[in-house]
This record gives C-alpha cells, structure tokens and sequence, in this order.
C-alpha cells in the first residue's frame, strides 16, 4: 500500500444495536473488536463496510467520507468477510478468489493480466497454491476461511474487516490466520477483526476496542482494555490478569461473577473460552 | 471448466439444438423427410406456397423457433431466478410469474381487446407479469432488504391467485372464448405465427444480454447477498433490473406459449451438473439446453396421442412435477445429514 490509509469512525451507530462509536485507526495494524455475544461486533463491522446502512455518524477513509460511495468503488476501499461462508459453495477455490475482482472489472471483460497475478498472489498468501481447482464445498472449515481472506486480498483494497476469521477453527488454524493477518497489516494493510478469543486478541492485535451491549467500553492497546475489572463488567467473569514468560497477556478465569443471573449465557462463553 | 471444454458444451448444445428444431419441423401429422427439410424451407424463402413448403414455411417453423425461443427465455431466466432467489427450486412458474402473466393475457381475450389489436395479448402479459413481480417485491422488502424466503412464499401465493383469477375468468367466459382461455392456462405452441417469433426473438434476446451482463454478479448473489455487497455488487439495482427483465422475458414467452412450467425448473439444473456454477457458461448453456427440451416437448406432446393433440405445457408438467419433487427429496436429504453432520 503505497498510500497511508487512515480509518476514521465518527458517532457511527444504529440504536438500539450499537451507539456511537468513534475510533481512528492507520494502516499497518490489527484492530481486534471484541465483547460478548450481541454486544454489536457484527453490527459495527457491518456499517463500517456500508453492508447495512448506519443511522448515525459517519465513516472516512483517509479524510474522504464514505457515505454515498458506489457499491463498487467502496469494495475497492473496504473488503468486508461475513461470518457465514455457505458450506456448499460449488465454485472453485480460484473462482471463488476470482469474485473479489468483481469491484476491478467490466461486466463484460475478463480479469486482465494484473488482476490474474492479484488472484494467484492472494491465494499463495493465504497458503492454498495448491488448492486452486478444489471447490471450496471440499475444503476443511479452516481453509475455506483462508479462502475467504484470499477473496478480500483479491479486492485489493486497504481495508480488511473480517467477522470472526478464527471461530470454529482449531487452535492451529487459528493462531496460523492470525498470524498471516498479522504480517497482511505489517506490509500496511488495516486489519479490523472481530474475535472471541480474548488470549489470542491481545496477543495479535496492536489495538482492542472492547464492545459491551452495544457501546464502547475500551478502546486502545490490549493491557490497558482487558483489564480484571473490564472482565468482570463485560463478560461477568472473575479472572486474574498477567503476563506470561513469553510476554503475552493471560487470564485465569476464576469463575462467572457470582450473583450475576442476567447474563448467564455470557459467562458460560466466557468459560469455554477459558477451555480452549 | 477449461475455455476448450467450454466451447466444446456449447458447440454440442448447439448442434443438438439443431437437431431438435428440425425433428420439430419434420415430425408432425404429416412426415416432412429430412432430405426434404433444406430444399423446401430454400423454396418457402423464395416465394413457393405450396405443398410441403406451406406447411413447413407457414406451420413448422414458426413453432419450432418458438419453440426454441420460449424454451431459451423461461430456461435462462431460470437460472437467473435460480441464482438471486439462492434457492434451486426457483422457476418463473413456481415464483408465479408465468401465472400472473397468463391472466393479463386472459383478461385482454375476456374484455375483447384481443380482437381489437392483436398486441394487446402480449402487452398485457407483460403488464401483468410485471406487476406480479412488483408485488411480490414489495411485500418482501422491508427497510430497503428484500427476504427472499419471503419473495418466494409470496410468489408461489400471489401465483395461486392469479391461477384461481385466470380460473374464474373462465368459468364466466362464453363457450367460443373458453377455449381460446384455457390454452393460457395449459399452455401450447399451436398455431404460432412469424409475428409471434419475431415478437419473442426481441424480448429473448435482448433479456439474454441483460444476463449475460450481469453473469458475474449472478456469480456472487447465488452465494448470498452479504457476500455480493461485501463484493461491490450494487445489490438493490441488481436485483431490480433482473427482476423487470425477466417480468420482460417471461411476459415474452407467456403471451406466446401460455404457461410452461418446469422448463426453468429443471433445464438449469441439469444443465449445472454439467458445466458447472458458473453463469457466463451456465446462460447460455441453459438457454440452448431450454430451446432443445421445449422442441422434443412439443415433438413429444404433438404426436405422443395422436390424432390428439396435447398442449406442450401438459408433457413439462408431467416431465417436471417428478423431477421437482425428486429435487425436493434431495434437499431435505441433504439438509438432513447436514444437521446430522
């Protein structure tokens, strides 16, 4: 990315799912969103993108405000991967990838020379060169969600905003497409992730904005957001907070915050997480 | 699929849809020889009008390429339905645009404005049609986001209106233009005439660019409309504007043929099996695989009881119902182990 792009939120909200949230974040990091379920992760991703239409506030992008942007320019700006891939998509790993050129092409032209190097670039990146002719009904859960990042990177665009990458992956999967998410945002891409697992949040994204029913509770650098006391408020867990030898944060989870009947479900999450 | 394989499906398509159109235009109540097929049609273009020639020029071809046209159109515009609606039992009958076209075409006989202008049949085909479509439509969007289990349910309810509409027209209508009424109802390709073809070629054609223009958008919507706008597929407008011109297409064929279902159904479906999800092949594929099933339907339904003849609608029925149903038991088995798995 040769330009420094620049993500600015401003009051971007859609009551009563989310409320005002303003952030601003560069290119060349991971910006993990969390919080519990139904806190707003996917709805913020959402407006961001320009999927679902904001009621309040406003997107920017490098001072240029992206409201009343076509469909296809604003994929050229934003690649947005919804949580849900249908497991029975029919089309090929390079047709799939083949889509996120879509915003570069004519409906009547082929991809062109420059655009076919972007779709087998993307594919390499995301380790599936040698996947390209498998129809992604074929692929495992975690290279189908490879294959949906390669369909991003294939937009070219300086913004990735990514629902949930890692859920229903293994541990390996999960710390493998952190990890290529991590080097995407240190050649300058902006990376924007909604994650669950806390551990691995902190330890991949330069920034947390930690989201609780629908509002910012935090927002900035991992150790100062998930704090014992933003655990105990926003997921309604007790846990002890620390470092570990190899300097990443940790968290023993003591048990759900007792007396708190509201939120069972958020504290049951929050104990799986403690699990994996 | 590799661009060789690709052009070689569509050069057999093509050379099948050959094949089709002329068993269309020598099998009849009166045997046409092959032998004689290029000579006499060669005759019939330069102004011979007898014998052979007359039936041939006047009678076959004519509803061989309508044939050809109207199995093209509702085929292709299955597929596109197909892939906006993410459901595979789309089909221009099942979403109740062919019935809601049929009963424009219905009313325009019932109040006497057919024998007024020959257009008004296929004019109020389309506007019917269309309405349909706009209805349907707008019941299913809410906030500017169309549900389309809610599109589908509403065309398959505002469909059965129609068809009961179409009904109660007949019952009320005099005996002479009964018959007349019920050929819209089961549709049929008798008595198709040069201005039907031309009629058609125009609305086919033309739909079929649409299409193909939007084939790659068709792509990305038949995964989901999440994904398509994540894609910079401009959704709303996409929708819209394939959504008018198969009204446009269907409207077309139904003031034609009358109601032909399942060729939309299952032509794309097979079709898919075989060249795959892709719809810069899977379009034009479907459109030739259409005009090939409607020509053999109508062979088919010409000499299948003879001296009787049956409307083309009564063989893709008696053809689709099964393979819809034989669809429906394979989704739900599919949705079963998916559950299961």
């Amino acid at each position: 990315m040769s330009v420094r792009i620049d993500l600015e939120l401003a009051g971007l909200g859609l009551p009563p799912r989310l409320q005002a949230v303003s952030a601003r974040w560069r290119g060349g990091q991971v910006i993990g969103v969390v919080g519990p379920n139904g806190a707003g992760k996917s709805t913020l991703l959402r407006l961001i993108a320009g999927v679902l239409p904001a009621a309040t506030g406003t997107v920017s992008l490098s001072g240029r405000p992206l409201r009343g942007l076509a469909s296809r320019e604003r994929a050229r700006w934003l690649a947005y991967l919804p949580q849900q891939l249908p497991e029975d998509c029919p089309f090929t790993v390079r047709e799939f990838v083949e889509m996120g050129r879509y915003a570069h092409r004519s409906p009547w032209g082929g991809v062109g020379g420059h655009g076919w190097q972007v779709i087998h670039d993307s594919i390499a990146r995301m380790g599936l060169g040698s996947y390209e002719d498998v129809p992604l009904s074929q692929l495992s859960g975690g290279e189908r969600q490879r294959a949906g990042v390669a369909r991003c990177l294939a937009q070219e665009s300086p913004v990735l905003l990514l629902d949930e990458p890692i859920s229903n992956l293994d541990v390996h999967y999960q710390l493998d497409m952190l990890q290529r998410l991590r080097e995407l945002a240190d050649a300058g891409r902006l990376v924007v992730v909604a994650i669950h697992h806390l551990e691995f949040a902190a330890r991949y994204c330069s920034q947390l904005l930690l989201l609780d029913k629908g509002r910012v509770y935090a927002c900035g650098r991992p150790q100062e957001v998930l704090t014992a006391a933003a655990l105990r408020d926003v997921f309604g867990v007790e846990a002890e907070v620390f470092t570990d030898a190899h300097a990443h944060l940790r968290f023993t989870y003591l048990y759900p915050r007792e007396g708190d009947a509201q939120r069972p479900s958020t504290a049951v999450q929050a104990g799986e997480e403690a699990n994996r | 699929m590799t661009r060789v394989s690709a052009l070689l499906v569509l050069c057999s398509l093509a050379v099948a849809l050959a094949v089709a159109a002329a068993l269309e235009v020598s099998i009849g109540p009166m045997m046409i020889p092959a032998g004689r097929l290029i000579p006499d049609t060669w005759a019939y273009l330069h102004g011979a009008r007898s014998g052979d020639a007359v039936v041939m020029g006047a009678i076959r071809w004519p509803r061989a390429l309508a044939a050809v046209l109207v199995g093209a159109g509702l085929a292709a515009t299955g597929a596109v339905l197909q892939a906006v609606f993410r459901n595979s039992m789309a089909d221009p009958a099942v979403i109740g645009v062919s019935s809601g076209a049929s009963l424009g075409a219905v009313l325009t006989i019932q109040t006497g404005l057919a024998q007024l202008n020959a257009w008004s049949t296929p004019v109020g085909a389309f506007v019917t049609g269309l309405l349909v479509v706009y209805v349907i439509y707008r019941l299913a969007t809410l906030q500017g986001k169309t549900a389309i289990h809610a599109l589908l349910l509403a065309g398959v309810a505002v469909g059965s209106f129609s068809s009961a509409m179409v009904t109660l027209l007949l019952s009320l209508a005099p005996l002479e233009t009964m018959q007349q009424m019920l050929f819209w109802l089961m549709g049929g390709l008798d008595g198709t005439t040069w201005m039907n073809v031309w009629m058609i070629l125009v609305f086919v054609a033309g739909g079929f660019v649409v299409y193909l223009g939007h084939a790659h958008a068709l792509d990305i919507l038949s995964l989901g409309e999440e994904q398509a706008e994540g894609l910079g597929v401009p959704l709303q407008r996409t929708k819209q504007v394939l959504f008018a011109t198969s009204a446009l297409v269907v409207g077309a064929c139904v003031s034609v043929s009358g109601v032909i279902a399942f060729v939309g159904l299952i032509v794309p479906h097979l079709v898919r099996m075989w060249v795959g999800p892709r719809h810069r092949l899977l379009l034009p594929a479907s459109a030739m695989g259409g005009g090939i099933l409607l020509a053999l339907a109508d062979v088919l339904a010409r000499m299948a009881l003879q001296p009787v003849e049956l409307n083309v609608g009564v063989v893709t029925s008696c053809l689709g119902a099964p393979f819809f149903l034989y669809l429906l038991r394979r989704h739900y088995q599919a949705f079963e182990r998916g559950a299961k798995g």
